[in-house]
């Protein structure tokens, strides 16, 4: 690996948010592929991120500031991508359920799945399961991905899968769904495709459940 | 010692004598559709209205039999009188603030009224009119939320985090630091309305903060709000944070509200000498999901590894079934 793309990945992993964008141009100077630029610096370095939050080493903030990082880079490379390259992966509605306005873990997942050249939706937070089945049938994404920070509020998430089979759509998009007091066995029983613990584990099985 | 429910929590909160079995308790709120139903008041009446409020309040030891009553059921009471824009919600979705109004980090002032605030006026008289109904009889709950908390609704919580991040330690602090005098203000006033323990919550919770963050921008500011506030003070934080046990009792704190995550004979070894244990049955897999015997089950482990007052973990959803919360008075009853 070049020693820009090194310094790449090393300023998204040690939060250099002032430095990360001379790099990226920098590195393009040097010839580098753009998409060498987000593959092996940005999502690369997001992995590391990703597995230092899951080990505990590693806490939000620190976190939200690798991902805003790593975010700017990515403003800097993707005009350069050529046009097959930036074809996305894939197109993913991400929403908090109706009743929580705790968006910080849907932001990271977000950011993470940008990153990993997914098309995301973002409808936000306190998502009615009305505004959810509009964007569905209008966007028809590939995945959706419900969070849900309360155990007050995950109750919301089983109703808004019983509506969205009751409208025949569940068959039409993957499901996927996650936050603090979410579970594998919470996910199976309210019918979802997958569970993720975390932004990373979210991106795993989003290329999972499309297999890309 | 007379084993009374009033007798038995305070006793277990000081780890005193041992009545005829282990109090139930709830730190945080026990409502659920059915509770609302059975004594016929809901949200988000029982946000607003003092009578209401306290009448939910009681439904949970006339109806389910716990030995505590804990009338505020959102964490937005101080939020509001500090001028943020709340939801009150309705009877299936709690309250939520709305919009954020120091998201620059300007500087916070608490108003001289925030007493006389109808969101924190109401706590205020609820708690009262519980004292004349059960003082003496049932150990009365107040809860305040820390200036953490706080800084979550004064300035959005990604926002808040993003800064400590950004290593923006002293804008942090200073809003910390700003937010303090309401949570003083509010825990004396709870005690002089009635209460006999008062909650703090202040959610540096194990998912979001590491035991690092706590120590370097929390601690100091908790020991000085212990030392503040004379009365017993409850501390409830989210989350696994079984790598920062120890800094909760070094904090002051009279009793520690913690969730399944950290395990109850690990907490009753390393911290059980210093401060009291409430919790910690699990709300999403097991008060939610699971069976009565499911909840049986788990409160019984905190019995047996020596949690000193047994309850949810956390707010419970607002579908629990109250089959699964009596589960829990089931289990106390047959004693230690």
């Amino acid at each position: 690996m070049s020693d820009t793309l090194q310094q790449i990945k090393d300023a998204v992993i040690t939060r250099q948010r002032t430095e990360i964008q001379g790099l990226v141009t920098r590195a393009i100077e040097e010839g580098i592929e753009p998409k060498s630029i987000i593959d092996h610096g940005l999502i690369a370095a997001m992995d590391v991120v990703g597995q230092r939050f899951s080990d505990s080493e590693i806490f939000v903030p620190e976190m939200l500031v690798s991902a805003l990082t790593m975010k700017l880079g990515l403003e800097s490379v993707k005009p350069l991508l050529k046009s097959e390259e930036s074809e996305p992966k894939g197109t993913i509605i991400l929403g908090t359920v109706k009743g929580d306005i705790h968006d910080i873990g849907k932001n990271i997942v977000k950011m993470m799945l940008e990153g990993a050249g997914f098309e995301v939706v973002d409808l936000g937070v306190n998502l009615t399961v009305e505004k959810l089945i509009e964007q569905i049938e209008a966007i028809g994404p590939d995945i959706l991905g419900l969070s849900a920070l309360l155990t007050t509020t995950m109750p919301e998430m089983k109703r808004a899968i019983q509506e969205l089979q009751a409208k025949g759509l569940k068959e039409k998009v993957k499901i996927m769904v996650g936050g603090a007091p979410v579970s594998n066995s919470f996910a199976e029983e309210i019918g979802a495709d997958g569970y993720g613990a975390d932004a990373g584990e979210a991106v795993v099985l989003a290329r999972q459940l499309i297999g890309v | 010692m007379k084993s009374t429910p009033y007798n038995l929590v305070m006793s277990a909160l000081y780890k005193g004598m041992k009545g005829d079995r282990p109090p139930v308790g709830n730190p945080t709120s026990i409502v659920c559709h059915g509770l609302m139903d059975a004594c016929g008041v809901s949200f988000p009446e029982a946000h607003l209205n003092p009578q209401a409020m306290a009448d939910l309040a009681l439904a949970g030891h006339e109806i389910l039999g716990f030995d505590t009553v804990m009338p505020e059921y959102s964490v937005d009471q101080e939020a509001a009188a500090l001028g943020c824009e709340v939801d009150w919600g309705d009877r299936n979705t709690m309250p939520d603030t709305k919009y954020f109004p120091h998201e620059d980090f300007s500087d916070v002032v608490v108003p001289e009224d925030f007493l006389e605030k109808p969101s924190i006026r109401v706590v205020l008289d609820a708690l009262s009119i519980l004292r004349r109904h059960v003082g003496g009889q049932v150990a009365i709950i107040g809860k305040v939320m820390g200036p953490w908390t706080l800084g979550y609704h004064m300035a959005g919580t990604q926002n808040f985090l993003l800064q400590i991040g950004m290593e923006e330690k002293n804008r942090i602090i200073k809003m910390l630091r700003q937010l303090m005098p309401a949570t003083i203000a509010s825990a004396k006033a709870q005690f002089q309305a009635g209460a006999d323990i008062v909650v703090l919550a202040d959610h540096a919770t194990g998912n979001l903060v590491g035991a690092y963050h706590y120590e370097e921008y929390l601690l100091p500011i908790h020991k000085e709000l212990t030392a503040a506030i004379e009365g017993p003070l409850i501390f409830h934080v989210c989350g696994n944070c079984t790598d920062r046990l120890e800094m909760f009792a070094d904090a002051g704190f009279d009793g520690y509200h913690f969730e399944w995550q950290v395990d109850a004979k690990v907490a009753v070894e390393r911290i059980g000498h210093r401060i009291c244990l409430v919790g910690n049955v699990n709300n999403a897999e097991v008060l939610y999901q699971g069976t009565p015997a499911d909840v049986y089950k788990q409160a019984r482990y905190a019995i047996d590894a020596g949690v000193d007052i047994i309850g949810p973990e956390c707010a419970i959803p607002l579908s629990t079934p109250m089959e699964n919360l009596k589960a829990i008075v089931s289990a106390v009853h047959e004693g230690y």
